[in-house]
Parts: structure tokens; C-alpha cells; sequence
């Protein structure tokens, strides 16, 4: 039709609404509309929390001063913020670059467990455990990060050869990751000499000088800028932004969109395998069945609220930890629910969804 | 080995099946109408909760009756934002999902007192159960397969720019579609804890929203195989029970894996002639063509 | 071809099947799509409505359907003015269009189809009586049957477009509307068609059929209205009292081509620099062409005709299904931009939003596609970079770090020529490069691809208007049903291009 449509469709049509806007739309000049939306939610995540504390019979502001003491007023409430953090800021960057290129992964979940996974068996296995812990641990980390890499992987070859929604298969691996983590430590990597299924432990990462961060904190904050500086000046940062702005232009104009899914689906997996034997390295020291605690998910969250921007991202994931952190400490002075600390997190997210899609509505 | 196929083994089987299948004939309706719904597993925690309470106030058929009531709630508030705000339906899911699991631990913990432990309930016997799940079943079948509203649906889904073409509102079909398979999800989590669990703990349903999901892929979105699927599930997860205590050759992990292996190996080998709703997870908007 | 017998006139004194008046529509800033159009379809006929690509064929008959709505103008149907412009509400008016883009569910069958659209009661029927119903449907409108418990999605196009039909006559259409109804058909099925048609008439329904084929129009039409460029200029008449020449020269306009704008430059011994050997591509039949440095050669031809296979051909986004296609005797690239762009390809594609420009990057991040280092210099710099390219093309914009998206139409394309003819070229496919651009936009744009023939590239231009492309070319094929005609050099013979645009019948 050549008279109908002069003007260009406002946005790209795909299987996401809002995801798709959230990379169009942010006035680019506006950093206050970004920030808007996922600052208000916390705001009213935590009005609605202070609502449920104050039915309970807790003084909301007490409770939220013995919060941000718990952060601030503490020595270690800092230092424990950035162990909290960590795992999250590593899955979040990995996320962020599927994310940008509007590739939907919820596998981060398993990609974490099978890096870590990978990363234990390799450090306690039986010839390599003599070797020092300078050369044992770096070489286990290399092997995580590959590990997570594949198995995240694994989903995109689904994708490119079967055409299986990547939703779904990554959805699936996340339980068969969670069933290759009950079976090793309860048989495959299994400390002989412990009573219940558990790893042996592994050598624990060094903690920061004069901290008692471990150096895992010390990758995520450094992988920070570095994501940056991939995503805006390199030519696969480049292709990551077009594929996520139209498949059709970068297959026309510049490359193969099936190429750069792969990359970007191994990276994420990649970034999650990192975070998982950090974990285990820097934090639980041993692999047990309650390793998993849902990280991978929380990670998308954070990775929305950071606006799938690495600062964000940091920024969105070291409040998320110091909530929590702040909460356990609020607890031991006040009669506060366990739960409230999650259901704020929880109202966040939802309160940012909300929020951001009427936003986009309202904008048109 | 044949300690693995007893009638306990089967009865077990049943009673993990039951719960699932009906999250599963929940989610099938909704899938099919173009809607694809990460918050199943909230809903069926909330369904859990909304049972285990109502069955302490008036019995367990109340508490189901709960379940139903406030799985339709959810389900409104989901379409809410998936239908007709448009919020992307992979992020609202999952948002809902996180959000349950919190929510229904605190107002779990708020409804008894610290020290006492929480009382159980009294719980159905597997019979009604089952038959509810028949009968779950036969509905949704005759929906889909006899009545026109099965067609609508069906089209919103596949062709949802022909739908309407023909004048039919296609967030109504889905809105609907939504709000029914989550009542399904509420009623599912609340089988779950009115049948012979007997009661409530935090994560009750232990992941079992994300099961349903998985087995409509495997499924291939029709009622009938949800169910077998459901059953196949089950008997995976009592046989991984069951070999928990034994000392076998194979891992009772790989009963863990197994269901979810084998559903990618059926995306394998027939996802190029897919009967995935060709609009799913696509919000439908007039003028784009989908 | 005879005449069809018995077609009543407008003599009889009945009220019109459909009588639109002063309809004019606009769309966005661009010039009318319909201005002031009247159009009157009687019952019991068989309506041509002629005219090129953006004649407002289309426009006219979607408004009429209810999938548009005019800007002015009234629309009467069966005597009564329409109030309410929705395709349900036309519908029931008896109103129905069989669109080039079938709105059938493929995954339902042709009975459910059909029970969806006109429901009898909440259950659906069993299916013994659908394929009754669907037989004795056939039967009586003279439709070959179609199968009924086979998923829409897998019968033949033809069965489809049959199902559609049915469809339509299901809810008893009084008006029915094909629009290119034989685009999709081979000739016997095209036939079936039209002979259908005029048992409809026959009927005492009114058929309107959109189309740009002279051998429809005298092979089963009454009357025919021909539309150019959004205005009528044949309205209502009996197809009896043209020729093909008359309805040709309506449809293309009779105004002598304009005296040319340049000078050919190309000397007769230039360097052949795009080279095909029967190249096929779906529509597109297998084709010999050759076009020399300098030279720039016009496509014309309604859309649908092989033009798109064409330019997907030359710009290497898919390979030919057989045959070859040569860039200074090399074949072309097939899906590797980067090294099309190295062999000196330039693409204009036609959907320049789809294709060439990523919406939401800036126009910076546009004019980097396929070029561009593999390490990135920071933002300021890139778009500092990107500047003077821009004030060199005139592409208007807050700033080099504006969206792609905020362009016009005249901008954007602008953007697209800034990026791709930046460099010595030795192909240029340009597909519609002007289409949607206000004048001056469209200039600078014609003036620019002529430079770059100038300055010794291939040009191949896919134009849709005749005077456009009898300014700039230094031959001109017409596609039409796939197969190219034989090039036609200056001075244009409107008349016989127009005949060769029109003739097109897959044989």
C-alpha cells in the first residue's frame, strides 16, 4: 500500500509490551523519568510495608531506622550488604544483555546452579584438591563460567535448530539443574565424611583487605563498567542493541540475528555460572540441597528495576541486599515478621510493573 | 525394582497428580487464547491459602469453594494487567509469582499464634478429588472440542486479527480465559492442601505452578494429555520418592529430571510443526497483523 | 471475450447495491488517498474497480466494508445512509470483503470457521451436518466444494479464497467485495472465479472486484470505475463501451511523458555491472537482465508482480531459487550484509522502517549499521562523527542522537541515502525511494541516486510512478505476472507501458 501508512509503526510488535518499551521509550534526555518509576515503587513498597508493621503493632519508623542501622549504623551491615549483593549484580548483567537484545531467559536460575555445580566438582575433585587455592580456584572458576555459559547455551541451540521458545526450555533446565544438584551432593560430590548430603568445602575465596567482603563482591563491581563499556562501544554491544530494536534491520543491514541470540544467551549463562561458584566459594563454602534459594529469579527483577542498565543494576541490586540485610537485623529488636522483608521486595516488583506499564500508557 | 510399580506406588502417583492436573486443564484454557501465564504458581499458593482457611471456618469444600474464589481474583488482576494494560506477560508473571510466595507466608504466619503450631485441617479423601479433576477435565474438553466459545477462544490464540475481523473482543476472550484457569490454579492449590496434606506450610505448593506449565508444553496444549501427563509427573515423582530410601543403581534424581527431560526432547523433535497458540504471550492490538 | 447476458442495467429502477459521495481520506500529512470520490454500485452487476498501486482502490472499498471510516464524504448502502463505520455493522448491512490477507483461523477447519462466524446457538454442530452445510452453500452460489475437517491452514489458496467467499455468502452478503481476487489463482481457477461472480449477479447481489487486470474487467464485468491517484476518472461505465487501449490510458493517465530531466550518460560500451541469468524467486519467473554502469534502469509494475523477489535478489537478503545473480562478475552475497556492503551494494530497501532503520537508535546508531570498527569511539564522538553527514544530506532532526523513529518520512530516507550511498557505489537498488516524501524531499533524493549513477553505478529503480520513472530512466522494464518485458527506451510510450502493466496473466 503505498498511500496508507507514510508514518512508522511506534514500536517494534513482538511477545513483550512492556520489555519492548522499556528499551524504546526512556526520554532519552530524562533521567528523572527512568529513575521515577522504580524509586516511587520502592517508596510505595515500603509505605505499604511501614501499613503492615503499624497493624502488627511495630512502629513503622522505628522499625525502617533500625533498618538503615542495620546498614549503615553496624560494622559489618556494609560488608554484608556487598556479600548479599554480589550474586545478585552478576545474574542481574547477565540477564541484562538477554534482556537488551529481547531475548527472554528465566533460566538463570539453573545456569547458577550448574556453574556452581561445575565449579564445586572441579575444586574437590580428587587429583586437583591438593593443588594451592591460587591456582585451583581461578581454574574452577573458568570451568564455572564455561558450565554456565553452555547450559544457558544449550537453550539458544534449541531455539536457533528445534525453534523451542526459549521461555520454555529454560524454564525446563532450571529443573534439571535442580536435579543434577540433589544427586551430587548426595552422591557425586558428596563429603564422605559428612552426615548429611553435602559437598566437601571448597577453598574460600580471600576476602578484600581489611574487609570482610570476599573478592566475589570485588568481580561483580568490576563487571559493572566492564558490561558498560561492552554494551556501548563494542560492535556486539552494537548488535545487541539492534537485535533488541528489530531483528529484521540487523539481519538486512549488519549480521546474522542468529549468532548474536547464541552469544548473548552464553553470556548471560555465563555471568549466572560466575555468580553461582562465587556463591559457593565466597559464602556457603560447601554445595547443599538448599543452595538454591531463587536468586536467578530475584535477578530478573533486579535486572528490571536497574532499567537493564549495568549502574542500575548495581545500584537496584545493593538496595534489594540491604533491605534484606537491614530487615535481619530490625528483626532481632523488633517482633517483626519474617516474611515482611519479602513482601516488600515483592511489592516492589510489583509495584514497578504496575507502574511502568501505565506509565507507558499514559505516554502513549 | 518392582517395588516401584506397586498399587502404593500408583496411589501415590495419583495423589502428586491431582493437584497438577488441574493447575495444568487451568493453564491449557489460557495458553490457548494467547496468554501465557508465569503467575500459575502464585495463584495456587494463594488458591492454598484461601483453602486452608476457609476449610478451618466451614470444612474442606468450602475451603476448595475458597480456592476457586480467590484463584478467579487473581486471575482478575492478572488480566488486568496482562490483557488489558498490556504489561509484558513474562515480567507480571514472574512479579506475581515472587510476590505470592511472600504474601502468602506473612498472612499465613499473621493468622496463628508463635509457639502454637498451626492446626490441620480435615482433609478429603482422594475420591472426591479425583473426581473433580475428571470432571474439570470433561469441562474444559467440551468447551474446547463442542461449544463455539471454544472455537473464540481457540482463535484468539492462533488468529486473533481473525477473531476480529468477525467482531469479537479479543481481551474479553482472553480476560475470560484468564480469570477461569486461574479459579482452576486457586482450586488446584487449594486440592493440594485440603486433600490428605491436611494443611499449610510457606511454599506449600513447592513449585508445582511451574510443573503445570512445563506439562501444557508437553501437553501440547489438549486437556486429555495434560492430565496423562499430570499422572506420568506423578508416578515420576513417587517413584523418586519411593527409591529415596532404597540403595538402587539409578538415582532417584533422574525420576526428579525425567518428566522435564522428557518434554524437551518432545520440543525437539516436533516444535517445527507446532501447535504452540501462534499469538501467545503476543499482546493483540487492531492493526498490527499477527 | 462475450459479454455476460442478462445483467441488468441501470435502467431498471432499483436502489444501488452501495452509493459512496464526496468520500475523501487522508492519511497522516501526505496527499489524499481519496479525493472526492463517487462511486455507485448497482445490484445484480459485476463492478470493476481499476487503477495502479495508491490509486485508493483498496481505501475506497475498506471504507465501504467498514474497516475505515471516511474524513468526509457519505456512504449509502441498500438505500440507507451508513452511521456506523465497524465491519460488524456493515456486516449485517450485508455488506462483506474478501481481503487479499484472508482473515480465516488456520488452525480450525473450514466448518469451524464458519460456525464461528455465524454461530447457531452455543454448540458447535456436529460435523456431518457442517460439511452439509457447506456443500449445499457450494452447490447453490456454483462454487467448487471445499474440505471441511482439513485445518484451514493447509488447504490451497484457492480453497480459501473459496472458504472466504462462502463465508461471506453464509451470512447472505448482498455486496460482496474481492479485492485482486486472482492475485493468488492460476487461470483456470481464475476463471471458476469470475464465472462464480456472475452467477452472483445473477443472484441480484453486487460484486465489486479490485483489480489492475485489463483480461478480468472484459472477461466477466459490467461496469468498471477506474481510480487514479485517489480520484475517479471513470465512473460507472459499461465495460462494453471500451477497449482495452481506452481503459489502459484511463488508468495510467494520457498526459505525454514529461521532456526527460537528464541526459543519458551511460556509453554504449559501460562496464555491464549487474548481471542476472534467469533468476527466479517465488512470483518472480526466471529473468535475463543486464544493466551497465551509469545507467539507471526503471521497474514498473503493480506491486505483487515480482518486484519485492526482485529487490530481495539484488540486495542478497535471499538467494534465487535458480538462476544467478551477478555484481561485477561476482554473484551477490546472499545474507551476509557486511560483505554486500563491501562489494559496494547499496540498499534502499522499499519498508524503510522494517528494513533499513532501527527505530529506536538514534540516527548516529543508523548511519553505523554494517559500517562502522569493531571498537566503538564513546557516544560524543560517534555523534559528532555523524554530523556532518547529516547536514550534508539535510536529514532535519533535534540532533544526531535523536531516535530514527521521530524522522519524517522525508528525513528518514534521507538517513537511509546518507548511510548507504556514502561511498562509490557499484549497485544501487532503490525500491520506491520516494515514496510517502513530500516534493522536496523526493528531489533531493532522485537528484542524489542520479549522482550516484553519475559517478558510475548500476542504478535499479523501483518506482510506481510513471512520470517519476520516465524522468529518471534509461530503460524501463514492466513486470507484470512475474516475467519482465522487454525494455523500453526514451521517448516512453505511456500508452503501450501501461498496456504491458495491465496485461498480466500468468500463463
Amino acid at each position: 500500500m503505498t498511500l496508507t501508512d507514510p508514518h512508522p509503526p511506534k514500536a517494534p510488535s513482538g511477545p513483550d509490551g512492556v520489555l519492548a518499551r522499556l528499551l524504546d521509550h526512556p526520554a532519552r534526555g530524562s533521567r528523572t523519568a527512568l529513575v521515577a518509576v522504580p524509586a516511587l515503587a520502592l517508596l510505595g513498597a515500603l509505605v505499604v510495608g511501614g501499613v503492615l508493621m503499624a497493624i502488627e503493632g511495630v512502629a513503622p519508623l522505628s522499625a525502617y531506622g533500625e533498618v538503615v542501622r542495620g546498614v549503615f549504623g553496624r560494622s559489618r551491615g556494609l560488608s554484608d550488604t556487598a556479600v548479599v549483593a554480589t550474586p545478585l549484580i552478576l545474574l542481574a548483567l547477565g540477564i541484562t544483555v538477554a534482556y537488551r537484545a529481547r531475548v527472554f531467559t528465566i533460566g538463570a536460575e539453573g545456569q547458577y546452579l550448574a556453574g556452581a555445580l561445575a565449579g564445586t566438582a572441579f575444586a574437590t575433585a580428587a587429583p586437583l584438591r591438593a593443588l594451592p587455592a591460587a591456582v585451583l580456584l581461578p581454574c574452577a572458576l573458568v570451568v564455572a563460567v564455561l558450565t554456565g555459559a553452555a547450559w544457558s547455551g544449550l537453550t539458544g541451540w534449541l531455539q536457533s535448530r528445534f525453534g523451542a521458545s526459549v521461555v520454555i526450555t529454560s524454564l525446563l533446565l532450571n529443573y534439571v539443574a535442580a536435579a543434577a544438584l540433589a544427586w551430587a551432593v548426595r552422591v557425586g560430590i558428596r563429603d564422605p565424611g559428612a552426615f548429611t548430603p553435602q559437598s566437601r568445602p571448597v577453598a574460600g575465596l580471600p576476602d578484600l583487605p581489611g574487609t570482610e567482603i570476599h573478592l566475589g563482591f570485588l568481580f561483580a563491581l568490576a563487571a559493572v563498567p566492564a558490561l558498560a563499556v561492552v554494551l556501548r562501544r563494542t560492535r556486539f554491544g552494537f548488535r545487541v542493541e539492534v537485535l533488541g530494536a528489530s531483528p529484521e534491520v540487523l539481519a538486512v543491514n549488519e549480521s546474522r540475528p542468529a549468532a548474536t541470540r547464541l552469544t548473548v544467551l552464553a553470556v548471560a549463562g555465563a555471568f549466572a555460572g560466575l555468580a553461582g561458584f562465587v556463591e559457593v566459594a565466597g559464602v556457603t563454602e560447601r554445595m547443599t540441597p538448599a543452595f538454591a534459594t531463587g536468586y536467578g529469579f530475584t535477578a530478573i527483577i533486579v535486572a528490571l528495576l536497574g532499567r537493564l542498565r549495568p549502574v542500575g543494576v548495581l545500584v537496584a541490586a545493593l538496595v534489594l541486599a540491604g533491605l534484606t540485610v537491614g530487615f535481619d537485623e530490625a528483626e532481632r529488636v523488633f517482633v517483626i515478621p519474617s516474611a515482611t522483608v519479602g513482601v516488600i521486595q515483592a511489592l516492589i516488583i510489583v509495584f514497578f510493573v504496575a507502574g511502568d506499564a501505565l506509565s507507558r500508557r499514559k505516554a502513549g | 525394582m518392582h517395588t516401584l510399580f506397586t498399587l502404593a506406588t500408583l496411589a501415590a502417583a495419583i495423589r502428586l497428580a491431582v493437584p497438577v492436573a488441574v493447575a495444568a486443564l487451568g493453564e491449557v484454557l489460557t495458553e490457548r487464547s494467547g496468554v501465557l501465564n508465569l503467575g500459575l504458581e502464585g495463584t495456587m499458593l494463594f488458591g492454598a491459602l484461601a483453602g486452608y482457611t476457609g476449610a478451618r471456618l466451614g470444612g474442606p469444600w468450602l475451603g476448595l469453594l475458597a480456592g476457586l474464589g480467590a484463584g478467579a481474583a487473581c486471575g482478575a488482576v492478572l488480566a488486568l494487567l496482562m490483557v488489558v494494560v498490556r504489561a509484558d506477560q513474562i515480567v507480571t508473571g514472574l512479579a506475581f509469582t515472587l510476590f505470592a510466595v511472600s504474601a502468602t507466608t506473612y498472612l499465613f504466619e499473621l493468622s496463628y499464634t508463635i509457639g502454637e503450631p498451626p492446626p490441620r485441617i480435615e482433609s478429603l479423601s482422594m475420591v472426591p478429588l479425583v473426581a473433580i479433576v475428571l470432571a474439570v477435565l470433561v469441562g474444559v474438553w467440551f468447551l474446547l472440542t463442542r461449544t463455539v466459545a471454544g472455537l473464540v477462544l481457540t482463535a484468539a490464540g492462533d488468529a486473533p486479527g481473525a477473531a476480529d475481523a468477525l467482531g469479537y473482543r479479543v481481551a474479553r476472550v482472553r480476560s475470560a480465559a484468564t480469570v477461569v484457569g486461574c479459579a482452576l490454579g486457586g482450586l488446584a492449590g487449594a486440592m493440594l492442601v485440603c486433600g490428605p496434606l491436611g494443611l499449610f506450610v510457606q511454599n506449600v505448593t513447592a513449585g508445582r505452578g511451574w510443573v503445570a506449565l512445563a506439562l501444557v508444553v508437553f501437553a501440547r496444549w489438549r486437556p486429555g494429555r495434560a492430565v496423562a501427563g499430570a499422572l506420568l509427573f506423578g508416578l515420576c515423582d513417587a517413584a523418586q520418592l519411593r527409591l529415596q530410601g532404597t540403595a538402587t543403581a539409578i538415582p532417584y534424581e533422574v525420576f526428579l529430571a525425567l518428566p522435564y527431560l522428557v518434554t524437551l526432547v518432545a520440543l525437539m523433535v516436533r516444535a517445527r510443526r507446532s501447535d504452540t497458540p501462534a499469538a501467545l504471550a503476543i499482546p493483540f492490538v487492531r492493526g498490527r497483523s499477527t | 471475450m462475450p459479454l455476460p447476458s442478462g445483467t441488468p442495467t441501470s435502467d431498471d429502477l432499483v436502489t444501488p447495491a452501495a452509493v459512496m459521495l464526496g468520500i475523501r481520506r487522508v492519511f497522516g500529512t501526505g496527499p489524499a488517498a481519496l479525493d472526492a470520490v463517487d462511486l455507485t454500485i448497482n445490484a445484480g452487476e459485476v463492478h470493476a474497480l481499476l487503477g495502479e498501486n495508491g490509486a485508493g482502490k483498496t481505501t475506497a472499498m475498506r471504507i465501504l466494508a467498514g474497516l475505515d471510516r471516511p474524513d468526509a464524504g457519505t456512504v449509502a448502502v441498500g438505500g440507507a445512509p451508513v452511521t456506523e463505520f465497524a465491519p460488524r455493522a456493515l456486516r449485517e448491512r450485508g455488506v462483506a470483503m474478501v481481503q487479499q490477507h484472508f482473515t480465516l483461523v488456520p488452525t480450525l477447519t473450514a466448518g469451524e470457521n464458519l460456525a464461528m462466524a455465524r454461530p447457531r446457538g452455543r454448540l458447535r454442530p456436529p460435523a456431518r451436518q457442517v460439511r452439509r452445510r457447506v456443500d449445499e452453500l457450494a452447490a447453490r452460489h456454483g462454487l467448487a466444494p471445499v474440505p471441511t475437517d482439513v485445518p484451514v491452514g493447509r488447504l490451497s489458496v484457492g480453497e480459501q479464497q473459496r472458504l472466504e467467499i462462502l463465508r461471506a455468502l453464509d451470512a447472505d452478503a448482498r455486496l460482496l467485495i474481492l479485492d485482486e481476487p486472482t492475485a493468488v489463482l492460476v487461470d483456470a481457477e481464475a476463471e471458476a472465479l469470475l464465472t462464480v461472480c456472475r452467477g452472483l449477479a445473477a443472484e441480484g447481489r453486487a460484486v465489486v472486484i479490485i483489480t489492475h487486470r485489463l483480461g478480468e474487467v472484459f472477461a466477466g464485468c459490467d461496469r468498471v470505475t477506474v481510480l487514479r491517484r485517489g480520484a475517479v476518472v471513470c465512473a460507472g461505465e459499461l465495460v462494453a463501451d471500451h477497449d482495452r487501449t481506452s481503459l489502459a490510458t484511463r488508468m495510467v493517465g494520457s498526459a505525454p511523458a514529461a521532456a526527460r530531466s537528464r541526459v543519458v550518460t551511460a556509453s554504449p560500451g559501460g562496464a555491464v555491472r549487474l548481471r542476472l541469468r534467469g533468476a527466479a524467486l517465488r512470483r518472480l519467473q526466471p529473468l535475463d537482465l543486464e544493466v551497465r554502469a551509469g545507467e539507471v534502469l526503471g521497474v514498473a509494475g503493480v506491486d505483487g508482480n515480482g518486484q519485492a523477489e526482485l529487490e530481495e535478489l539484488l540486495a542478497g537478503v535471499t538467494g534465487a531459487a535458480q538462476g544467478t545473480v551477478w555484481v561485477d562478475d561476482a554473484p551477490v552475497p546472499i545474507g551476509a550484509p557486511r560483505e554486500r556492503i563491501a562489494r559496494r551494494i547499496a540498499y534502499v530497501p522499499a519498508d524503510r522502517y522494517r528494513r533499513a532503520l532501527a527505530g529506536p537508535l538514534s540516527l548516529a546508531d543508523n548511519l553505523e549499521l554494517g559500517r562502522g570498527p569493531t571498537r566503538r569511539p564513546p557516544k560524543p564522538r560517534r555523534e559528532a562523527q555523524a554530523a556532518p553527514a547529516l547536514t550534508e544530506w539535510d536529514v532535519r532532526a533535534t540532533g544526531p542522537g535523536a531516535p530514527a523513529a521521530s524522522l519524517s518520512g522525508g528525513n528518514a530516507q534521507k538517513l537511509v541515502l546518507a548511510r548507504e550511498l556514502a561511498a562509490e557505489r557499484a549497485l544501487v537498488v532503490a525500491a520506491q525511494p520516494t515514496r510517502g516524501l513530500d516534493p522536496e524531499a523526493a528531489r533531493m533524493i532522485t537528484e542524489r541516486l542520479l549522482d550516484a549513477a553519475a559517478g558510475g553505478a548500476a542504478v535499479v529503480w523501483f518506482g510506481a510512478e510513471l512520470d517519476e520513472l520516465f524522468a529518471i530512466s534509461d530503460r524501463l522494464i514492466v513486470l507484470a505476472g512475474g516475467r519482465a518485458s522487454a525494455p523500453f527506451t526514451p521517448p516512453y510510450d505511456r500508452a503501450a507501458i501501461g498496456m504491458a502493466m495491465v496485461g498480466g496473466h500468468r500463463r
